[in-house]
Protein backbone atom coordinates (compact mmCIF):
# COMPACT_ATOMS: atom_id res chain seq x y z
CA UNK A 1 0.00 0.00 0.00
CA UNK A 2 1.53 3.36 -1.28
CA UNK A 3 -0.44 6.79 -0.21
CA UNK A 4 0.19 7.86 -3.84
CA UNK A 5 -2.11 10.98 -3.39
CA UNK A 6 0.44 12.02 -0.43
CA UNK A 7 3.52 11.27 -2.08
CA UNK A 8 2.40 13.27 -4.71
CA UNK A 9 1.06 16.14 -2.39
CA UNK A 10 4.40 16.32 -0.59
CA UNK A 11 6.53 15.96 -3.14
CA UNK A 12 4.67 19.09 -4.85
CA UNK A 13 5.07 21.16 -1.45
CA UNK A 14 8.81 20.31 -2.07
CA UNK A 15 9.13 21.64 -5.16
CA UNK A 16 8.22 24.95 -4.09
CA UNK A 17 10.17 25.14 -1.17
CA UNK A 18 12.44 24.50 -3.47
CA UNK A 19 11.53 27.36 -5.77
CA UNK A 20 11.26 29.14 -3.15
CA UNK A 21 14.73 28.94 -2.01
CA UNK A 22 16.65 29.44 -5.39
CA UNK A 23 14.40 32.63 -6.05
CA UNK A 24 15.50 34.15 -2.39
CA UNK A 25 19.08 33.01 -3.39
CA UNK A 26 18.83 34.72 -6.07
CA UNK A 27 17.24 38.23 -5.03
CA UNK A 28 20.28 37.96 -2.27
CA UNK A 29 22.85 37.86 -5.04
CA UNK A 30 21.57 40.19 -6.84
CA UNK A 31 21.18 42.54 -3.66
CA UNK A 32 24.64 42.00 -3.10
CA UNK A 33 25.92 42.30 -6.18
CA UNK A 34 23.80 45.44 -6.97
CA UNK A 35 25.40 47.38 -3.62
CA UNK A 36 28.75 45.80 -5.22
CA UNK A 37 28.41 47.13 -8.36
CA UNK A 38 26.14 50.33 -7.07
CA UNK A 39 23.99 49.29 -9.59
CA UNK A 40 20.37 51.20 -8.94
CA UNK A 41 18.94 49.73 -11.68
CA UNK A 42 19.73 45.44 -10.74
CA UNK A 43 18.46 47.04 -7.19
CA UNK A 44 15.21 47.71 -8.78
CA UNK A 45 14.65 44.09 -10.15
CA UNK A 46 15.09 42.57 -6.38
CA UNK A 47 11.93 44.91 -5.36
CA UNK A 48 10.38 43.49 -7.91
CA UNK A 49 10.94 39.85 -7.53
CA UNK A 50 10.04 40.22 -3.96
CA UNK A 51 5.96 39.28 -5.11
CA UNK A 52 7.06 36.32 -6.35
CA UNK A 53 8.59 34.81 -3.23
CA UNK A 54 5.34 36.11 -1.35
CA UNK A 55 3.02 34.90 -3.62
CA UNK A 56 5.01 31.16 -2.93
CA UNK A 57 4.74 31.48 0.86
CA UNK A 58 0.97 31.83 0.69
CA UNK A 59 0.89 29.29 -1.70
CA UNK A 60 3.06 26.90 0.24
CA UNK A 61 1.17 28.06 3.72
CA UNK A 62 -2.13 27.11 1.81
CA UNK A 63 -0.98 23.73 1.18
CA UNK A 64 0.49 22.76 4.46
CA UNK A 65 -3.12 23.98 6.09
CA UNK A 66 -5.01 21.64 3.38
CA UNK A 67 -2.17 18.61 3.56
CA UNK A 68 -2.85 19.23 7.50
CA UNK A 69 -6.21 19.03 7.70
CA UNK A 70 -7.50 16.20 4.62
CA UNK A 71 -4.53 13.80 5.01
CA UNK A 72 -3.42 13.88 9.09
CA UNK A 73 -0.07 13.15 8.43
CA UNK A 74 2.09 11.45 10.85
CA UNK A 75 5.78 10.79 11.68
CA UNK A 76 8.33 11.96 9.23
CA UNK A 77 5.81 13.20 6.65
CA UNK A 78 4.25 15.04 9.75
CA UNK A 79 7.77 16.88 10.43
CA UNK A 80 8.54 17.45 6.89
CA UNK A 81 4.96 19.25 6.30
CA UNK A 82 5.50 21.68 9.52
CA UNK A 83 9.46 21.68 8.66
CA UNK A 84 8.25 22.81 5.22
CA UNK A 85 6.02 25.66 6.54
CA UNK A 86 8.64 27.48 8.95
CA UNK A 87 10.84 27.01 6.24
CA UNK A 88 9.23 29.22 3.87
CA UNK A 89 8.51 31.81 6.40
CA UNK A 90 12.12 32.13 7.06
CA UNK A 91 12.74 32.36 3.36
CA UNK A 92 10.33 35.23 3.05
CA UNK A 93 12.31 36.74 5.51
CA UNK A 94 15.22 36.39 3.52
CA UNK A 95 13.26 37.62 0.81
CA UNK A 96 12.41 40.94 2.66
CA UNK A 97 16.06 41.47 4.09
CA UNK A 98 17.38 41.47 0.24
CA UNK A 99 14.65 43.63 -0.66
CA UNK A 100 16.06 46.24 2.64
CA UNK A 101 19.41 45.99 0.99
CA UNK A 102 18.22 46.33 -2.30
CA UNK A 103 16.66 49.75 -0.99
CA UNK A 104 19.85 51.41 0.18
CA UNK A 105 21.68 50.72 -2.81
CA UNK A 106 19.16 52.46 -4.63
CA UNK A 107 19.85 55.93 -2.19
CA UNK A 108 23.66 55.14 -1.65
CA UNK A 109 24.10 54.60 -5.49
CA UNK A 110 23.17 58.57 -6.37
CA UNK A 111 25.84 59.72 -3.71
CA UNK A 112 29.40 59.32 -3.63
CA UNK A 113 31.06 55.76 -2.61
CA UNK A 114 32.46 55.39 0.53
CA UNK A 115 35.61 53.29 0.42
CA UNK A 116 35.60 49.79 -0.38
CA UNK A 117 35.14 47.63 3.15
CA UNK A 118 36.69 44.29 2.83
CA UNK A 119 34.82 42.95 5.98
CA UNK A 120 31.40 43.46 4.05
CA UNK A 121 32.59 41.55 1.23
CA UNK A 122 33.45 38.97 3.17
CA UNK A 123 30.22 38.54 5.18
CA UNK A 124 28.09 38.97 2.49
CA UNK A 125 29.75 36.14 0.99
CA UNK A 126 29.20 34.09 4.59
CA UNK A 127 25.87 34.48 4.42
CA UNK A 128 25.41 33.64 0.64
CA UNK A 129 27.37 30.41 1.53
CA UNK A 130 24.97 29.87 4.21
CA UNK A 131 21.97 30.36 2.27
CA UNK A 132 23.30 27.79 -0.23
CA UNK A 133 24.09 25.05 2.41
CA UNK A 134 20.37 25.30 3.87
CA UNK A 135 18.70 25.03 0.66
CA UNK A 136 21.18 22.54 -0.03
CA UNK A 137 20.84 20.35 3.00
CA UNK A 138 16.48 20.42 2.76
CA UNK A 139 17.16 19.21 -1.16
CA UNK A 140 19.42 16.23 -0.60
CA UNK A 141 18.04 15.24 3.48
CA UNK A 142 21.37 16.25 4.73
CA UNK A 143 21.47 17.05 8.33
CA UNK A 144 25.57 17.26 8.51
CA UNK A 145 25.55 19.88 6.21
CA UNK A 146 22.46 21.52 7.78
CA UNK A 147 25.12 21.28 11.04
CA UNK A 148 27.51 23.39 9.29
CA UNK A 149 24.82 25.97 8.42
CA UNK A 150 24.75 26.14 12.63
CA UNK A 151 28.02 26.80 13.16
CA UNK A 152 28.69 29.17 10.59
CA UNK A 153 26.23 31.43 12.33
CA UNK A 154 29.03 33.03 15.29
CA UNK A 155 31.05 34.55 11.80
CA UNK A 156 28.43 36.19 10.64
CA UNK A 157 27.47 37.73 13.80
CA UNK A 158 31.22 38.72 14.57
CA UNK A 159 31.88 40.13 10.96
CA UNK A 160 28.59 42.03 11.92
CA UNK A 161 29.99 43.69 15.09
CA UNK A 162 33.50 44.64 13.12
CA UNK A 163 31.83 46.21 10.93
CA UNK A 164 29.34 47.99 13.24
CA UNK A 165 32.97 49.27 14.95
CA UNK A 166 34.65 50.18 11.38
CA UNK A 167 31.57 52.84 10.68
CA UNK A 168 31.36 54.15 14.25
CA UNK A 169 34.96 54.63 14.09
CA UNK A 170 34.21 55.84 10.59
CA UNK A 171 31.79 58.62 11.28
CA UNK A 172 33.67 60.05 14.38
CA UNK A 173 35.91 61.14 11.51
CA UNK A 174 33.88 61.72 8.76
CA UNK A 175 30.52 63.35 9.58
CA UNK A 176 29.43 64.28 5.94
CA UNK A 177 29.23 60.41 5.36
CA UNK A 178 27.23 60.08 8.35
CA UNK A 179 24.17 59.30 6.70
CA UNK A 180 25.74 56.59 4.02
CA UNK A 181 27.29 54.78 7.21
CA UNK A 182 24.11 54.35 8.99
CA UNK A 183 23.02 52.38 5.90
CA UNK A 184 25.81 50.53 5.88
CA UNK A 185 25.51 49.54 8.94
CA UNK A 186 21.83 48.77 8.66
CA UNK A 187 22.86 46.56 5.66
CA UNK A 188 25.50 44.34 7.52
CA UNK A 189 22.55 43.96 10.13
CA UNK A 190 20.46 42.64 7.20
CA UNK A 191 22.97 39.94 6.43
CA UNK A 192 23.32 39.31 9.94
CA UNK A 193 19.72 38.12 10.28
CA UNK A 194 19.96 36.45 7.13
CA UNK A 195 22.58 34.22 8.79
CA UNK A 196 19.92 34.02 11.82
CA UNK A 197 17.30 32.88 9.45
CA UNK A 198 19.56 30.22 7.38
CA UNK A 199 20.23 28.81 10.93
CA UNK A 200 16.57 28.87 11.71
CA UNK A 201 16.22 26.93 8.45
CA UNK A 202 18.62 24.92 9.62
CA UNK A 203 17.55 23.60 12.61
CA UNK A 204 14.25 22.89 10.47
CA UNK A 205 15.66 20.53 8.60
CA UNK A 206 17.63 18.51 11.21
CA UNK A 207 14.16 18.33 12.71
CA UNK A 208 12.50 17.05 9.80
CA UNK A 209 15.38 14.56 8.92
CA UNK A 210 16.03 13.36 12.57
CA UNK A 211 12.83 14.17 14.85
CA UNK A 212 15.39 16.68 17.23
CA UNK A 213 15.11 20.05 17.78
CA UNK A 214 18.63 21.28 18.54
CA UNK A 215 17.49 24.72 19.05
CA UNK A 216 19.53 26.10 21.99
CA UNK A 217 16.26 27.79 23.33
CA UNK A 218 14.07 24.32 23.19
CA UNK A 219 16.60 22.78 25.39
CA UNK A 220 15.29 22.47 29.05
CA UNK B 1 0.33 10.47 37.01
CA UNK B 2 0.86 6.56 38.76
CA UNK B 3 3.50 5.03 37.25
CA UNK B 4 2.17 1.76 39.38
CA UNK B 5 2.70 -0.96 36.89
CA UNK B 6 -0.85 -2.68 36.51
CA UNK B 7 -0.59 -5.53 34.05
CA UNK B 8 2.68 -6.81 32.42
CA UNK B 9 3.67 -9.27 29.88
CA UNK B 10 7.43 -10.72 29.61
CA UNK B 11 8.52 -13.00 26.83
CA UNK B 12 4.89 -14.00 26.02
CA UNK B 13 4.36 -16.40 23.39
CA UNK B 14 0.78 -17.88 22.23
CA UNK B 15 0.01 -21.46 19.74
CA UNK B 16 -3.26 -22.35 18.06
CA UNK B 17 -1.70 -25.31 17.61
CA UNK B 18 1.38 -25.37 16.36
CA UNK B 19 1.06 -22.22 14.80
CA UNK B 20 2.76 -19.05 16.84
CA UNK B 21 0.47 -15.89 16.77
CA UNK B 22 2.62 -14.11 19.45
CA UNK B 23 6.70 -14.10 19.77
CA UNK B 24 8.23 -13.37 22.85
CA UNK B 25 5.92 -9.85 23.71
CA UNK B 26 7.40 -8.17 26.54
CA UNK B 27 4.97 -4.65 27.25
CA UNK B 28 3.63 -3.32 30.29
CA UNK B 29 0.98 -1.18 31.18
CA UNK B 30 0.37 1.16 33.95
CA UNK B 31 -1.90 1.78 36.09
CA UNK B 32 -4.38 5.05 34.77
CA UNK B 33 -3.26 4.72 31.09
CA UNK B 34 -4.29 4.38 27.82
CA UNK B 35 -2.64 2.14 25.29
CA UNK B 36 -3.06 1.53 21.80
CA UNK B 37 -2.17 -2.00 19.90
CA UNK B 38 -2.40 -1.21 16.48
CA UNK B 39 -0.73 -2.92 13.60
CA UNK B 40 -1.64 -4.59 10.48
CA UNK B 41 -4.36 -7.24 10.29
CA UNK B 42 -3.56 -10.63 11.64
CA UNK B 43 -0.40 -9.26 13.57
CA UNK B 44 -1.97 -10.40 16.83
CA UNK B 45 -3.40 -7.83 18.36
CA UNK B 46 -6.94 -9.49 19.65
CA UNK B 47 -4.78 -12.62 20.08
CA UNK B 48 -2.60 -10.34 22.74
CA UNK B 49 -5.65 -8.68 24.53
CA UNK B 50 -7.47 -11.79 24.64
CA UNK B 51 -4.33 -13.20 27.02
CA UNK B 52 -4.79 -10.42 29.19
CA UNK B 53 -8.05 -11.67 30.61
CA UNK B 54 -7.55 -15.65 29.42
CA UNK B 55 -10.49 -15.60 26.61
CA UNK B 56 -7.95 -17.98 24.49
CA UNK B 57 -8.48 -20.83 27.26
CA UNK B 58 -11.69 -20.87 25.66
CA UNK B 59 -10.17 -21.87 22.16
CA UNK B 60 -9.14 -25.04 22.22
CA UNK B 61 -5.95 -26.05 21.14
CA UNK B 62 -4.31 -23.27 21.92
CA UNK B 63 -1.24 -22.86 24.60
CA UNK B 64 0.65 -19.76 26.10
CA UNK B 65 3.72 -19.44 27.46
CA UNK B 66 5.83 -16.35 29.29
CA UNK B 67 4.84 -14.36 32.33
CA UNK B 68 1.80 -12.60 32.42
CA UNK B 69 1.33 -10.75 36.03
CA UNK B 70 -1.69 -8.54 37.08
CA UNK B 71 -0.69 -6.14 40.39
CA UNK B 72 2.33 -8.87 40.10
CA UNK B 73 0.30 -12.14 40.66
CA UNK B 74 0.57 -14.65 37.85
CA UNK B 75 -2.43 -14.64 35.41
CA UNK B 76 -1.83 -18.31 34.15
CA UNK B 77 -1.37 -19.89 37.55
CA UNK B 78 -3.52 -22.62 38.25
CA UNK B 79 -5.12 -21.72 41.16
CA UNK B 80 -6.46 -18.51 40.09
CA UNK B 81 -10.03 -17.62 39.83
CA UNK B 82 -10.65 -16.47 36.10
CA UNK B 83 -14.17 -15.17 36.39
CA UNK B 84 -12.70 -12.94 39.09
CA UNK B 85 -10.13 -12.56 36.87
CA UNK B 86 -12.91 -11.23 34.06
CA UNK B 87 -14.27 -9.31 36.47
CA UNK B 88 -11.25 -7.58 37.50
CA UNK B 89 -10.42 -7.40 33.39
CA UNK B 90 -13.20 -6.91 31.55
CA UNK B 91 -13.55 -6.57 27.73
CA UNK B 92 -15.25 -4.78 25.18
CA UNK B 93 -15.59 -6.51 21.44
CA UNK B 94 -15.41 -4.96 17.77
CA UNK B 95 -19.18 -5.78 17.21
CA UNK B 96 -21.22 -4.89 19.72
CA UNK B 97 -22.89 -7.67 21.58
CA UNK B 98 -25.35 -7.36 23.72
CA UNK B 99 -27.52 -10.03 25.08
CA UNK B 100 -31.38 -10.28 23.54
CA UNK B 101 -32.58 -8.84 26.61
CA UNK B 102 -33.66 -5.71 28.06
CA UNK B 103 -31.12 -2.64 28.60
CA UNK B 104 -31.21 -3.24 32.42
CA UNK B 105 -30.74 -6.94 32.46
CA UNK B 106 -27.63 -6.91 30.00
CA UNK B 107 -26.25 -4.43 32.32
CA UNK B 108 -27.13 -6.30 35.22
CA UNK B 109 -25.98 -9.54 33.66
CA UNK B 110 -22.22 -9.62 35.06
CA UNK B 111 -23.42 -8.77 38.91
CA UNK B 112 -25.58 -11.81 38.52
CA UNK B 113 -23.11 -14.09 37.57
CA UNK B 114 -20.78 -12.74 39.80
CA UNK B 115 -23.71 -13.69 42.72
CA UNK B 116 -24.81 -10.44 43.36
CA UNK B 117 -28.33 -10.14 44.58
CA UNK B 118 -29.32 -7.06 45.83
CA UNK B 119 -32.01 -5.14 44.07
CA UNK B 120 -31.44 -1.91 45.45
CA UNK B 121 -27.31 -2.84 44.75
CA UNK B 122 -28.22 -3.68 41.21
CA UNK B 123 -30.17 -1.10 40.19
CA UNK B 124 -27.94 1.39 41.60
CA UNK B 125 -24.77 0.08 39.60
CA UNK B 126 -26.84 -0.22 36.23
CA UNK B 127 -27.64 3.29 36.48
CA UNK B 128 -24.21 4.55 37.13
CA UNK B 129 -22.45 2.06 34.71
CA UNK B 130 -25.17 3.65 31.94
CA UNK B 131 -24.08 7.27 32.98
CA UNK B 132 -20.56 6.68 32.92
CA UNK B 133 -20.66 5.14 29.93
CA UNK B 134 -22.63 8.26 28.56
CA UNK B 135 -25.78 6.14 27.94
CA UNK B 136 -28.29 7.02 30.48
CA UNK B 137 -30.25 9.70 29.37
CA UNK B 138 -30.82 8.19 26.36
CA UNK B 139 -32.53 4.97 27.99
CA UNK B 140 -33.13 5.57 31.10
CA UNK B 141 -36.84 5.57 29.88
CA UNK B 142 -36.65 2.79 28.05
CA UNK B 143 -34.42 0.32 30.53
CA UNK B 144 -36.95 -2.85 29.84
CA UNK B 145 -36.81 -2.55 26.71
CA UNK B 146 -34.95 -4.91 24.38
CA UNK B 147 -31.55 -3.81 24.00
CA UNK B 148 -31.89 -5.31 20.52
CA UNK B 149 -33.59 -2.11 19.62
CA UNK B 150 -30.88 0.33 20.71
CA UNK B 151 -28.60 1.90 17.79
CA UNK B 152 -25.29 0.70 16.98
CA UNK B 153 -23.34 3.22 18.53
CA UNK B 154 -26.04 3.06 21.89
CA UNK B 155 -25.26 -0.63 21.83
CA UNK B 156 -21.60 -0.64 21.91
CA UNK B 157 -21.79 1.79 24.75
CA UNK B 158 -24.12 -0.60 26.43
CA UNK B 159 -21.59 -2.65 25.97
CA UNK B 160 -19.06 -0.48 27.49
CA UNK B 161 -22.03 -0.14 30.30
CA UNK B 162 -22.06 -4.03 31.52
CA UNK B 163 -18.17 -4.13 31.31
CA UNK B 164 -18.03 -1.64 33.44
CA UNK B 165 -21.23 -2.53 35.94
CA UNK B 166 -19.00 -5.18 37.63
CA UNK B 167 -16.03 -2.74 38.73
CA UNK B 168 -13.02 -3.72 36.45
CA UNK B 169 -9.69 -2.76 36.95
CA UNK B 170 -8.85 -2.82 33.38
CA UNK B 171 -10.87 -2.36 30.31
CA UNK B 172 -10.12 -4.19 27.27
CA UNK B 173 -11.25 -2.87 24.29
CA UNK B 174 -10.92 -4.55 20.96
CA UNK B 175 -11.76 -2.51 17.79
CA UNK B 176 -14.64 -0.68 20.06
CA UNK B 177 -15.94 1.56 16.98
CA UNK B 178 -15.22 0.17 13.92
CA UNK B 179 -18.87 -0.10 13.17
CA UNK B 180 -19.54 3.30 14.57
CA UNK B 181 -20.20 6.76 13.45
CA UNK B 182 -17.90 9.42 14.05
CA UNK B 183 -20.56 11.12 16.71
CA UNK B 184 -20.80 7.54 18.43
CA UNK B 185 -16.86 7.19 18.09
CA UNK B 186 -16.50 10.58 19.11
CA UNK B 187 -18.74 9.80 22.51
CA UNK B 188 -16.69 6.56 22.60
CA UNK B 189 -13.32 8.48 23.10
CA UNK B 190 -14.62 10.63 25.44
CA UNK B 191 -15.80 7.97 27.51
CA UNK B 192 -12.22 6.82 27.37
CA UNK B 193 -11.05 9.92 28.30
CA UNK B 194 -13.23 10.12 31.33
CA UNK B 195 -12.49 6.64 32.39
CA UNK B 196 -9.02 6.55 32.62
CA UNK B 197 -9.18 8.26 35.97
CA UNK B 198 -10.31 5.25 37.01
CA UNK B 199 -9.34 2.48 34.92
CA UNK B 200 -6.44 1.17 33.01
CA UNK B 201 -7.46 1.22 29.58
CA UNK B 202 -6.33 -1.49 26.55
CA UNK B 203 -7.56 -0.15 23.00
CA UNK B 204 -7.08 -2.41 19.99
CA UNK B 205 -7.81 -0.02 17.13
CA UNK B 206 -7.10 0.52 13.19
CA UNK B 207 -7.34 4.43 13.26
CA UNK B 208 -4.25 6.18 13.40
CA UNK B 209 -6.30 9.23 14.43
CA UNK B 210 -7.86 7.15 16.99
CA UNK B 211 -4.66 5.95 18.63
CA UNK B 212 -3.10 9.50 18.27
CA UNK B 213 -6.41 11.29 19.86
CA UNK B 214 -6.39 8.65 22.85
CA UNK B 215 -3.49 6.95 23.95
CA UNK B 216 -1.08 7.96 26.38
CA UNK B 217 0.96 4.97 24.94
CA UNK B 218 1.19 2.97 21.48
CA UNK B 219 2.70 -0.33 20.37
CA UNK B 220 3.03 -1.18 17.33
CA UNK B 221 2.79 -4.99 16.38
CA UNK B 222 4.08 -6.82 13.43
CA UNK B 223 3.30 -10.71 12.51
CA UNK B 224 3.20 -11.87 15.85
CA UNK B 225 6.42 -9.63 17.39
CA UNK B 226 6.24 -6.14 19.00
CA UNK B 227 8.17 -4.06 16.65
CA UNK B 228 7.66 -0.86 18.92
CA UNK B 229 6.03 0.67 22.12
CA UNK B 230 7.06 4.36 23.27
CA UNK B 231 4.94 7.34 24.34
CA UNK B 232 1.68 8.36 21.92
CA UNK B 233 3.47 11.49 21.37
CA UNK B 234 6.90 10.18 20.43
CA UNK B 235 5.79 7.06 18.40
CA UNK B 236 3.70 9.76 16.03
CA UNK B 237 6.42 11.94 15.00
CA UNK B 238 9.57 10.73 15.66
CA UNK B 239 9.12 6.87 15.92
CA UNK B 240 12.88 4.56 15.99
CA UNK B 241 11.62 1.94 13.78
CA UNK B 242 11.49 1.72 10.37
CA UNK B 243 8.80 -0.35 10.22
CA UNK B 244 6.99 1.40 12.64
CA UNK B 245 7.01 4.35 10.71
CA UNK B 246 6.31 2.85 7.07
CA UNK B 247 3.19 1.22 8.39
CA UNK B 248 1.82 5.13 10.40
CA UNK B 249 2.36 6.77 7.91
CA UNK B 250 0.63 4.58 5.44
CA UNK B 251 3.32 3.34 3.29
CA UNK B 252 3.36 -0.42 4.81
CA UNK B 253 3.83 -2.74 1.42
N1 LIG C 1 -8.87 -19.23 16.58
C1 LIG C 1 -7.78 -19.22 15.81
N2 LIG C 1 -7.24 -20.34 15.33
C2 LIG C 1 -6.13 -20.33 14.59
N3 LIG C 1 -5.46 -19.21 14.23
C3 LIG C 1 -5.96 -18.05 14.68
C4 LIG C 1 -7.14 -17.97 15.49
N4 LIG C 1 -7.38 -16.69 15.77
C5 LIG C 1 -6.40 -15.96 15.17
N5 LIG C 1 -5.54 -16.79 14.50
C6 LIG C 1 -4.35 -16.39 13.75
O1 LIG C 1 -3.47 -15.68 14.60
C7 LIG C 1 -2.92 -14.54 13.96
C8 LIG C 1 -3.24 -13.30 14.74
O2 LIG C 1 -4.65 -13.09 14.70
P1 LIG C 1 -5.37 -11.93 15.49
O3 LIG C 1 -6.83 -12.13 15.40
O4 LIG C 1 -4.79 -11.85 16.84
O5 LIG C 1 -4.91 -10.67 14.64
P2 LIG C 1 -5.32 -9.14 14.76
O6 LIG C 1 -4.07 -8.36 14.86
O7 LIG C 1 -6.34 -8.96 15.82
O8 LIG C 1 -5.97 -8.87 13.33
P3 LIG C 1 -7.24 -7.93 12.93
O9 LIG C 1 -6.71 -6.55 12.92
O10 LIG C 1 -7.58 -8.39 11.57
O11 LIG C 1 -8.31 -8.13 13.94
C9 LIG C 1 -3.48 -14.56 12.54
O12 LIG C 1 -2.55 -15.16 11.70
C10 LIG C 1 -4.72 -15.41 12.68
O13 LIG C 1 -5.01 -16.07 11.47
MG1 LIG D 1 -8.39 -8.40 15.84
Amino acid sequence: MERLHLEKELGNLRLKALEMGSLTEKALSQALKSALERDGGLAETVLDGDTEINRLHCAIDESVLSILAREQPVARDLRFILGVGQMAANLERIGDQAVNIAERVILLSQRPALPHNPLMEELALHVQDMLRRCVGSFNSDDADMALQVCDMDSRADTLNMKILKHYVDFMIQESRAVERAVHLIIMARCLERVGDQCTNIAENVIFMIKGVDIRQTCRP
Amino acid sequence: MSQTVKMEARNLNFYYGSFRALEDVSLLFLEGQVTSLIGPSGCGKSTFIRCLNRMNDLIPGTRVEGALTLDGENVYDAKLDVVELRRRVGMVFQKPNPFPKSVFENVAYGLRVNGIKDKNYIAERVETSLKSAALWEEVKDRLHQSALGLSGGQQQRLCIARAMAVEPEILLMDEPCSALDPIATQKIEELIFELKATYTIIIVTHSMQQAARVSDMTAFFYMGRLIETDKTETLFTRPRNKQTEDYITGRFG
